[in-house]
């Protein structure tokens, strides 16, 4: 049986464990309301360029558009050229299964493309671990970010799209997939696995000609604009997939820590229990020795 | 007659700066160069430069700063969509010179465990803000 001792110092261990969970829990509940606040404001943003890309391509005539480097980006490519993977994952854990997911999600996505050579940008430093460890794939990591967040902006965003075209532009890839975490809600994250390149040619035709041609000028030509406009169309999406991720993390690092706090209290009360019944139980032995020790005097 | 109002939108992916607000002349810093909107301009999509923008309204006059980005003018609605847009009085050139020294030398020690990506950012933000701020100077004289 353990002494009083061991139970107190295990009491005082467990406190302070708790201590250190609930401080996360709270940290990360209040940069959740500042991730969520930034995915609304990223939203219009990313609306806004939708249209303008849907008026822009009601405008161009198929001729022009298959003229434009514009059209790179949505051409499929032919099978049997690299794939890419672009994997989004925390930085931190303390989580839940936040990462753990995720890296499933990487391995069964690896294990589908196994044999293909395959390039992979990594954004956190928990998923550029995991893929510095696997061995025996023809992989290579082409780009990593790490360190991003809680503070992920525009410019990380930029900085990935910027990577990611140019490895698709310069090299034989033939899909860019993207994975990472949707933030649901508060209590659920959902794994997203989409394909990022070649683009999908329904953000294009959506509601086209909703207003009537001709009525615009542009400047510059039509095609120009864009090819300027779709690598920020791909920015777009990439912040919010950054965005995404990082609330989720928040997210499951708040109900993580949450149980963990609550699984702390309940050891403590454990602990204390068992703590008063040795101490009584210590008291009752002492007693018994007095009493029996006055009897065997008295009689 | 009524006077005619433009109505002015700023979105960039970080938050919307102006949504909506009546104005009565907007100039932007267009690929091809400066161009002024009143109310009843044509039908126009145009690239941006990074530059300065100006609007006025009354006699009140405001001054931003843009980085690259597409302006759209339909039915006098002025839609601003940059990556970044910031009220130019706020940008405060000596602390974006120093947060662009501070950059540099990030980059320049190559370390293991620099963040690279984060200094690389803050470099080009940076060099952004100088920019403005000596465009600002530049329109002042």
């Amino acid at each position: 049986m353990a002494s009083l001792r061991d139970i107190r110092k295990h009491i005082s261990s467990v406190k302070s464990i708790k201590q250190i969970t609930y401080a996360m829990k709270m940290v990360a509940a209040a940069r959740i309301k500042r991730a969520q606040s930034a995915i609304l404001a990223s939203r219009p943003f990313a609306s806004q360029m939708d249209r303008l890309i849907e008026d822009l391509y009601g405008e161009l005539e198929e001729g022009d558009f298959s003229a434009s480097a514009a059209k790179a980006l949505f051409d499929e490519r032919h099978p049997g050229g690299i794939m890419c993977l672009v994997l989004v994952t925390a930085d931190k854990g303390l989580c839940g299964s936040f990462n753990t997911n995720l890296l499933k999600a990487a391995a069964s996505w690896l294990r589908e493309n196994r044999g293909r050579k395959v390039r992979v940008v990594a954004v956190g430093r928990k998923g550029r671990d995991f893929l510095r460890r696997l061995k025996g794939l023809d992989m290579e990591i082409s780009h990593e970010m790490v360190g991003v967040f809680p503070k992920a902006g525009y410019v990380h965003a930029q900085l990935l799209c910027d990577a990611i075209l140019k490895l698709y532009l310069e090299s034989p890839v033939e899909s860019v997939t993207l994975i990472y975490n949707e933030f649901k809600s508060m209590l659920a994250q959902r794994i997203v696995t989409d394909r990022l390149l070649p683009l999908k040619r329904h953000i294009l035709e959506k509601n086209a000609c909703v207003r009537r041609a001709g009525e615009f000028s542009f400047e510059p030509g039509k095609s120009d604009l864009l090819g300027a406009l779709l690598p920020r169309h791909i920015g777009a999406q990439l912040y919010r997939a950054l965005l995404e991720s990082q609330a989720a993390e928040l997210a499951a690092r708040m109900s993580a820590m949450e149980s963990a706090s609550k699984n702390a209290s309940e050891l403590i009360d454990g602990l204390t229990l068992k703590m008063n019944k040795t101490r009584q139980a210590m008291i009752t032995t002492e007693l018994n020795e007095i009493v029996s020790g006055s009897e065997a005097l008295g009689s | 007659m009524e006077k005619k109002h433009l109505l002015l939108t700023i979105v960039t992916p970080e938050h919307t700066v102006l949504s909506d607000k009546p104005v009565d002349l907007v100039t932007i810093p267009a690929v091809g160069g400066e161009m002024g909107i009143l109310p009843g301009h044509a039908s126009f999509v145009v690239q941006l430069k990074e530059g300065v923008m100006h609007y006025k309204e009354g006699v009140h006059k405001e001054v931003f700063s843009v980085l690259n980005g597409f302006a759209e003018i339909h039915k006098d609605k002025v839609l601003i969509m940059a990556e970044a847009a910031e009220l130019a009085k706020e940008v405060n050139e000596e602390r974006a010179r120093q947060a662009y020294q501070k950059a540099r030398e990030t980059l320049a020690m190559h370390g293991a465990d620099i963040d690279l990506d984060a200094a690389q950012a803050a470099l080009k933000r940076a060099a952004v803000r100088i920019k403005l701020a000596e465009i600002r100077r530049k329109h002042k004289q």
